[in-house]
């Protein structure tokens, strides 16, 4: 019977407290760094092209087979603008496949595919099943409108990439800077 | 008056109450939701309308519109009927009680009789919606109601009279204005408690919700039942619970009349009365959040054994003290220590309860 009192006392103490519901779709949780939501392509902002340079690797590796990619010569590498000689031609991946297992960014190289960590990678509701199809274009869109501000890559991704813009000192950007025409000379 | 010929004026009032009800209906049941929804950290319907205010306005177009089943095999007219009987009583109720001193459809001479008699009817209702609906449910629903309803109709009803017999009256006019300047409530601790407690047994609201338990008997007699005709037995429910807060706000804590006496203005008057009635209706949602359903056992034997031998021990202490004519502080007196001793009894009866005697031997029945 004291139970009854308690029980009116924790309800009370519940109402003084402020709710815990979020209005979903006008506001929305902060998703962890982590989240993993569906696999999008990243945009090299130095040089101004993807990551991606169309290996394939991911594809052969996809267990679902919802990738599909094509390589083409980098058009920018003979212009001597890029240090990719190779760069993606086009990329499909379909998100209604996709189980988000992560292999595709495990495997990738040059840490070109992430999993999105924004709202867009989970909310896939769409009006037809084909527009889950997503091309070149909209894979990179996340990262490049800088809707996706801080994409969450493995830590040792970033070491074994090759492409992995580097944080070096002024001092060592100018040493590096001489050895290398030292070199070409 | 609202009219001068006594028929149009009868009518008249009729009409106000018959679409002020429904009215009252769709706002308490935004109300409840939202409360409810406070009580356990939700924000409530948010939707519809600035804070979701328009959500029963929505909910009751969507029971009119949804289609109105009936099962092949239920017995048509009984199946049919059963959500009248269950609402056309609790209408009924709503003649003869008084809002303010000039707000009522008839000053009946036994309005609180009447109104007793009339809102046990919609029991019926009840045991026809189980039967009717050709559905193990909603019969087992049906007969739980049957019993629940019944029992709890007398403790009700014995409170009810022990204030009567204070107020020397049947008539609910009179027996506000005897609270002008003490409610009954002070006089009468015990049969308010017991008046609370049936009164929350006959809204079957949580925790007396075994009727029409969710996880037990699926809704109970409602199984079967859809769109307007569920929407009626809701209705019914809703409008109980107006009907019994605004009774007890009535006769045990002096309606509009105290602390303000007659003399107020009708628009005091009101605002006194919904002041009070909204504490009980507050209280009865607050009770549904915080409480868990009583075992059908436990149910029973609260009212058998508790409520109701302290309703007949209230009456006889109130026939002793009219009869010797003592002081109305000895009344208060002896009914607030009745009022501790059926709590002291129900606190060691549950303790007694909650450890069995032996871990094979669970003491069936012994309840409290």
């Amino acid at each position: 019977m004291l139970g009854i009192l308690k029980a009116i006392g924790t309800t009370a103490r519940a109402a003084m407290r402020k709710p815990a519901t979020v209005q979903y779709p006008t506001q929305k949780k902060e998703l962890p760094h982590r989240s993993r939501g569906l696999p999008v392509l990243l945009w090299d902002f130095e040089v101004d092209e993807p990551f991606c340079t169309g290996c394939q690797v991911c594809a052969r590796y996809c267990p679902v087979d919802c990738m599909t990619v094509t390589m083409k010569d980098n058009p920018k590498y003979a212009e001597g603008k890029s240090k990719r000689r190779k760069i993606i031609d086009r990329f499909y991946i379909d998100y209604a496949r996709c189980m988000r297992c992560d292999i595709c960014v495990e495997v990738c190289n040059f840490d070109a595919i992430v999993m999105n960590n924004t709202w867009s990678g989970v909310e896939l509701s769409r009006y037809d099943r084909r527009d889950l199809v997503l091309d070149l274009p909209a894979l990179l869109a996340d990262h490049k409108t800088g809707q996706m501000a801080d994409p969450f890559r493995e830590p040792m991704g970033v070491a074994h990439s090759g492409w992995a813009p580097k944080q070096r000192s002024e001092d060592e950007k100018e040493a590096v800077a001489a050895t290398e025409e030292g070199g070409e000379g | 008056m609202i009219a001068g010929n006594a028929w149009v004026d009868a009518l008249a009032r009729m009409g106000i109450i018959a679409v002020a009800v429904p009215l009252a209906v769709i706002i308490l049941s935004y109300v409840e939701r939202k409360v409810i929804g406070r009580l356990q950290m939700r924000l409530g319907p948010m939707r519809v309308g600035p804070y979701g205010a328009l959500q029963g306005v929505a909910d009751t177009i969507k029971l009119l519109t949804k289609e109105d089943l009936r099962p092949q095999t239920a017995d048509r007219w009984t199946f049919e009927l059963a959500p009248f009987v269950v609402v056309v009583p609790v209408f009924l109720a709503f003649v003869t009680l008084p809002f303010t001193s000039e707000a009522f459809v008839r000053n009946l001479g036994l309005g609180l009789f009447y109104i007793v008699a009339v809102s046990s009817l919609s029991i019926v209702g009840f045991v026809m919606a189980g039967w009717g609906s050709d559905n193990k449910y909603a019969l087992l629903g049906g007969v739980r109601a049957a019993a629940q309803l019944i029992s709890y109709e007398i403790p009700l009803v014995m409170a009810v009279l022990a204030v009567a017999m204070v107020g020397q009256s049947l008539n609910l006019t009179e027996l506000v204005n005897g609270q002008g300047r003490v409610p009954y409530i002070v006089w009468q601790p015990l049969p308010f408690l017991i008046f609370i407690v049936a009164g929350l047994a006959e809204l079957y609201r949580q925790p007396f919700d075994i009727p029409v338990a969710e996880s037990e008997v699926v809704g109970g007699p409602f199984v079967e039942y859809s769109g307007i005709r569920w929407s009626m037995f809701q209705m019914a429910e809703f409008i109980n619970m107006v009907l019994i807060s605004v009774l007890a706000s009535l006769i045990f804590l002096g309606g509009w009349n105290w602390p303000l006496g007659n003399g107020a203005g009708t628009w005091l008057q009101v605002i006194w009365i919904v002041l009070k009635s909204s504490a009980f209706i507050l209280f009865f949602m607050w009770m549904r959040a915080s409480l868990p359903r009583l075992r059908i056992d436990q149910m029973m034997a609260f009212c058998w054994q508790v409520l109701l031998p302290f309703a007949f021990l209230q009456i006889i202490i109130n026939g002793l003290v009219l009869v010797y004519d003592w002081p109305d502080w000895v009344l208060g007196v002896l009914s607030g220590t009745a009022a501790l001793a059926a709590a002291y009894l129900t606190y060691r009866g549950a303790r007694q309860a909650a450890v069995p005697a032996s871990p094979r031997l669970h003491r069936v029945g012994s309840v409290l």
